[in-house]
């Protein structure tokens, strides 16, 4: 149970609210870096934390992301010609470059310095990996670059995906640090699923549908270990690094691809969740990114030319009451992915947490809220940097480990839940 | 069969249908049991004890008792109560250490009675972890859900999100 207020808190991200503050702290993904694929090709529109935007790769190759709206009439550069060095509107003639700098007003006589003063509201756009990134908070207090390891292992270790989820960022997070819904509602994935079957971790798994639960403070966040039965004398731990303010990666299964999500406000009822795939030591086989492209694992299958995905909510999300008989999927929707957004879709853009039932096996969810608001009302009080913002905290990775039943799991995964070049993930 | 109201399809999910969602008011947890299982757990237990709370109850493990630890309990007024009177109505046992020699004995008398009767049990362990291993260890075979690392305040903030 949340107070209405603090449900409002944490899930209104506009400009000038607590959280939406609280994001423009940190680098987050804009779009692919598939979205812009060559100079001066189409400008795509964007819109993040409620603000609406367009991004675009002029001629020399430089990103940008600004205001979607010209200064002169408030028409939308989407039409634009991009070319030249620039962003041309198809209205009257006005050019701007990938800071926002208006640099042609073609109606003001030509020497004069009218475009000067004409600048639009800009942010930056960096290549990481297969991601363009931007930092929408004040340029004086930019933190350095990101370093997720799934951004920096080499291109062939590594494969992102995004879908659009029509609900609130915040319940599409919450499932990713919610380890005991796996059991349930993924149970036929675990199976079937090639990016998942085939790990003794699926037994363990599938042999304990009762698991324990402890969540520890990080310095970016938390960790929420998923322990279950294993051995006489040992338990199966599944170790969940979350990072602020919204990054989380799955503890893998076996010799699997690492799976991980962020999850980016579009506005107060629509989400990005970007989902990967990345291997710390080998390069994803053909096999492994033709099952990511067909939608398999923790990505989507979209409709071509979008990233929404053919099963939505307009068709149901494609529900097969006949596989759900069948055991093949617990729910009836196929995908994991699916089966996510198809549940947290159902619970309304903004669920009103006022009226949930929490139970104590919610303490991963309940302590992430909490960090949240801390953090933003921190911000809000004395600018203090949240946790997240500082790269160290993003060199972290998620962990599937048998230990002894008198093990800590911090304490005995450290080496294995930070992420180092070239090292083996720890993984059953 | 295909849908032929919004409300019999997944586009029922808007904004605007969440009107009619059936409001009822929610009864809140009968059964919270809160242990404190230290000193300092029990001042901070004494304290949660005045504020207002569904049906939550508080206690501390009495300094001399009869019988194993933890088989008897001390109310936050001052008297003292079987551990197992307490638990007849009980659905969750939160127990709370601040300290690293919190009593493993009585940990594992109360996470026992909890699991005979079908209580969830979780635990709070406030403080950094290193100066903590032995009360996780003893917490961690009877508490099904452990915060380590914990701040005071995730005991409050736990209770009130499972309306305690």
């Amino acid at each position: 149970m949340l107070k209405t207020e603090i449900n409002e808190l944490l899930t209104q991200t506009g400009p000038g609210t607590p959280m939406g503050e609280l994001f423009r702290q940190y680098w987050i993904p804009a779009l692919l870096a598939e979205e812009l694929p060559e100079n001066d090709s189409p400008p795509v529109r964007v819109k993040l934390l409620s603000e609406r935007m367009l991004a675009f790769r002029d001629s020399e190759g430089r990103y940008g992301l600004i205001d979607e709206f010209c200064a002169h009439r408030g028409a939308s550069l989407w039409f634009g010609r991009n070319e030249e060095g620039g962003l041309r509107c198809a209205y009257h003639g006005w050019k701007y470059d990938v800071t926002g700098q208006a640099v042609e007003v073609p109606s003001e006589p030509e020497n004069s310095n009218f475009c000067a003063h004409v600048k639009l509201r800009s942010y930056p756009l960096v290549k990481i990996g297969d991601v363009l990134w931007t930092h929408m908070g004040a340029p004086d207090e930019r933190p350095p670059l990101p370093e997720f390891e799934f951004a920096q292992v080499e291109p062939e270790q590594t494969y992102i995906s995004k879908r659009w989820q029509e609900s609130n960022w915040l319940q599409a997070f919450e499932g990713g640090i919610d380890s005991s819904h796996v059991s349930w509602l993924h149970s036929g994935g675990l199976k079937s699923d090639p990016l998942f079957k085939g790990a003794k971790g699926n037994e363990y798994n599938m042999n304990d549908l009762r698991p324990f639960f402890e969540v520890a403070d990080a310095e970016g966040g938390l960790f929420v270990g998923a322990r279950r039965n294993a051995e006489e004398d040992s338990y199966y731990w599944r170790i969940t690094p979350w990072v602020m303010p919204s990054f989380t990666l799955v503890p893998p299964r076996g010799d699997h691809p690492v799976h991980g999500h962020w999850w980016i406000p579009i506005d107060d009822h629509n989400c990005w969740a970007y989902s990967f795939d990345y291997h710390p030591t080998r390069p994803l086989t053909e096999t492994e990114v033709a099952a990511m492209r067909a939608g398999h694992g923790v990505h989507s299958e979209n409709i071509p030319g979008t990233y929404r995905p053919v099963a939505n909510k307009d068709n149901d999300y494609l529900m097969d009451r006949e596989a759900q008989r069948r055991g093949e999927y617990f729910s009836g929707v196929k995908g994991i992915a699916i089966q996510d957004s198809s549940l947290q879709e159902s619970m309304g853009p903004i669920v009103d947490r006022s009226k949930e039932r929490l139970v104590s096996a919610d303490a991963g969810i309940i302590k992430a809220r909490q960090k949240l608001r801390k953090a933003a009302l921190a911000l809000q009080k004395d600018g203090t940097v949240p946790p997240g913002v500082d790269p160290a905290h993003h060199r972290v990775r998620s962990a599937a480990v048998v230990l002894p039943r008198d093990a800590a799991f911090i304490e005995s995964s450290q080496d294995a839940l930070t992420a180092e070049p070239g090292k083996p993930h720890a993984s059953v | 069969m295909v849908p032929i109201l919004q409300n019999s399809c997944a586009r029922a999910t808007s904004l605007e249908e969440a009107r009619y969602r059936i409001d009822i008011p929610i009864e809140g947890r009968r059964g919270a049991r809160v242990v404190a299982l230290d000193d300092g757990a029990a001042t901070l237990v004494r304290r949660l004890a005045r504020e207002p709370w569904n049906a939550a109850r508080f206690y501390t493990l009495p300094a001399q008792e009869p019988g194993e630890p933890g088989t008897w309990l001390h109310r936050t007024s001052g008297s003292s109560t079987p551990l197992a009177d307490e638990l007849a109505e009980g659905d969750v046992v939160v127990m709370i250490a601040t300290r690293n020699d919190a009593s493993a004995a009585a940990v594992e008398t109360l996470g026992r009675a909890a699991a005979e009767r079908g209580i969830m049990t979780a635990a709070v362990a406030l403080g950094r972890q290193e100066g903590m291993t032995n009360a996780v260890r003893a917490l961690r075979p009877y508490a099904r859900v452990l915060l380590v690392n914990g701040e005071e305040s995730d005991v409050a903030e736990l209770l009130t999100a499972i309306r305690s």
